[in-house]
């Protein structure tokens, strides 16, 4: 039936609306824990280093994704290097965004690691890959101890 | 240990929507189409199902419980890898090998349309500590990024993306089943609108609904169903890590599953030895990034081989001349499914107007944003 008796009156076509409605909390682990504790209370950034090959993770894990051995947390200044950027004008529907945002990928000083978040206080025509930018971070009284404490990056 | 074919091949789709048919029925008509194609019966002469998605796209959970009715595969043993289509034909590669099964079927669909919030969806992939909280736009900012560390490693211009988004709408054209082929030439790709720059609209596939079902034999068995038997030759998949911080974004993911199917397919030089290649081209850079890792040509020269016309339908290695996802559509998890299928049918000879010469074919497909993960599977004649 499904391929000689075809719907062809759209009006007759029927569907329902759903939604699904969930709710969870995301433990953010041991490494998170001490990242955003950090990042909180004396808004200082933490990377882990694997204790076997030295490689230096950021954002910091427990373990080494390469040798699967433990890593430590060390600080590191929480500036970086642009590797790369884009400007978004869409929003999740696609609906456009009343200001743009430039995300980047930053590559994070004294780590083999890097972040992705937002660059601020520049224009889109004046960003360079590779250029040096240092976070900015809510005030101390604001700040959750989520990634979001991070309002975004600037140029140093 | 027995070789495995394509004995059958069935697709509904593809279209921008489908407000007639259930997701179901989709599939339904897919496997009604690959029986008849392969002239097999599935309630008597299947042995084993595996079907491909993932429960976020469909908006239901435990998406395999919904499935055996519509395959004809009720009471028998059926499994769902919540990957792409190509991860299904390594599995079924691997369940006829192992002698598990005789003939084994393998399905993708999608049905984009239905999905509401496609944004909202992609951003629950996103990890929800470090990354999903950050900033208002929609995920396609991801692959931007991931384009614009591309192009600075390679130090490739704009024109060679243009180019491929140009190459892929005029392959569609071809293709009655591509509803967003069109005639755009490189210019028209660089003057759309940069919604996610480094990326334009015109360099992002849109979503389409359709539905893919294979069947497979062993060798055999194979030879008894069919005259045109398409080996699957190799199949490769890997990942490299959900962390974007060491992640490649070269596609090594790619890279590492084509070195593993085409060990398998015992292919020592793909850049001479593929004929035609179907690679996932959701954002126009991915194609690019994917002839590089399917070492279909050297890093250096693929702008000019791009413009030159090398990948082109008349070229010496045509890359999606069925339009690819540019034209056909992002179908989700059927992508490589659409990629696969255009393979097996330019393989048979039966492409019609698109058919180019070709007796080894690879198909590859990614897991899309924000993954660094994907399979490949080499066919051969
Ligand atoms: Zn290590």
């Amino acid at each position: 039936m499904v391929f000689n008796e075809k719907i062809v009156d759209a009006g007759e076509l029927k569907h329902i609306e759903g939604k699904i409605e969930l709710y969870w909390i995301y433990t953010s682990g041991e490494a998170g824990d001490r990242f955003f504790k950090a990042l909180k209370d004396e808004g200082k950034f933490l990377a882990a280093k694997c204790t076997c090959c030295g490689k230096t993770y950021f954002p910091p894990r427990i373990y080494c994704e390469y040798d699967f051995s433990e890593t430590e947390f060390v600080e590191i200044s929480g500036e970086g290097c642009v590797r790369a950027f884009a400007v978004a004008t869409l929003d999740n529907n696609e609906e456009s965004l009343k200001n743009p945002e430039i995300y980047a990928i930053i590559d994070m000083d004294g780590t083999d690691g890097c972040i992705i978040h937002l660059l601020g206080e520049m224009d889109a025509e004046d960003i360079r890959v590779g250029m040096k930018v240092k976070p900015v971070l809510k005030s101390k009284e604001e700040r959750e101890g989520r990634i979001t404490d991070i309002l975004y990056f600037k140029p140093v | 240990m027995t070789r495995v074919a394509v004995v059958g091949a069935g697709y509904s789709g593809f279209n921008s929507n489908t407000p007639d048919l259930s997701w179901k029925e989709l599939m339904y008509e897919a496997a009604v189409r690959a029986y008849e194609d392969a002239g097999v019966d599935p309630r008597k002469d299947v042995d084993a199902f595996v079907t491909c998605a993932e429960d976020f796209w469909e908006g239901f959970a435990i998406f395999d419980e919904f499935v055996p009715d519509q395959l004809g595969a009720v009471l028998k043993p059926t499994f769902t890898v919540d990957a792409d289509f190509l991860y299904g034909i390594a599995n079924a590669v691997m369940i006829i090998k192992s002698g598990l099964a005789d003939i084994a079927v393998v399905e993708a669909h999608s049905k984009a349309s239905d999905i509401l919030t496609f944004g909202e969806v992609i951003k629950f992939a996103f990890d929800p500590i470090w990354l999903r909280p950050i900033g208002k736009a929609h995920p396609y900012y991801f692959a931007a990024l991931e384009k614009s560390a591309y192009m600075t490693a390679r130090g490739y211009s704009d024109d060679v993306f243009a180019k491929v988004v140009e190459k892929n709408k005029a392959n569609g054209r071809l293709n009655s089943d591509a509803p967003y082929a069109g005639k755009v030439t490189a210019d028209d790709v660089l003057r759309s609108e940069a919604v996610f720059y480094p990326i334009r609209k015109l360099e992002i596939a849109q979503r389409a609904d359709g539905a893919i079902v294979f069947v497979l034999a062993r060798e055999e068995i194979a030879r008894e169903l069919t005259d045109t038997p398409i080996w699957v030759s190799g199949v490769g998949w890997w990942s490299e890590t959900s962390n974007y911080d060491t992640m490649s974004f070269t596609a090594a993911y790619a890279r590492k599953s084509a070195e593993m199917a085409y060990k398998m397919a015992g292919i020592t030089n793909p850049a001479r030895q593929i004929d035609v290649a179907e690679v996932d081209d959701r954002f126009a850079f991915k194609e690019v990034q994917h002839i590089e890792a399917l070492k279909l040509a050297k890093s250096n020269e693929i702008p000019e081989l791009v413009e030159g016309g090398y990948f082109g339908r008349g070229g010496d290695l045509p890359v999606n001349v069925s339009g690819g996802s540019l034209s056909v559509g992002n179908l989700l998890e059927a992508t490589g499914g659409q990629k696969a299928l255009e393979v097996v049918l330019q393989l048979r000879g039966e492409a019609g107007r698109r058919q180019v010469d070709a007796e080894v074919g690879v198909a590859q497909a990614w897991r899309y944003i924000p993954t660094a993960s994907g399979a490949v599977a080499v066919f051969s004649r």
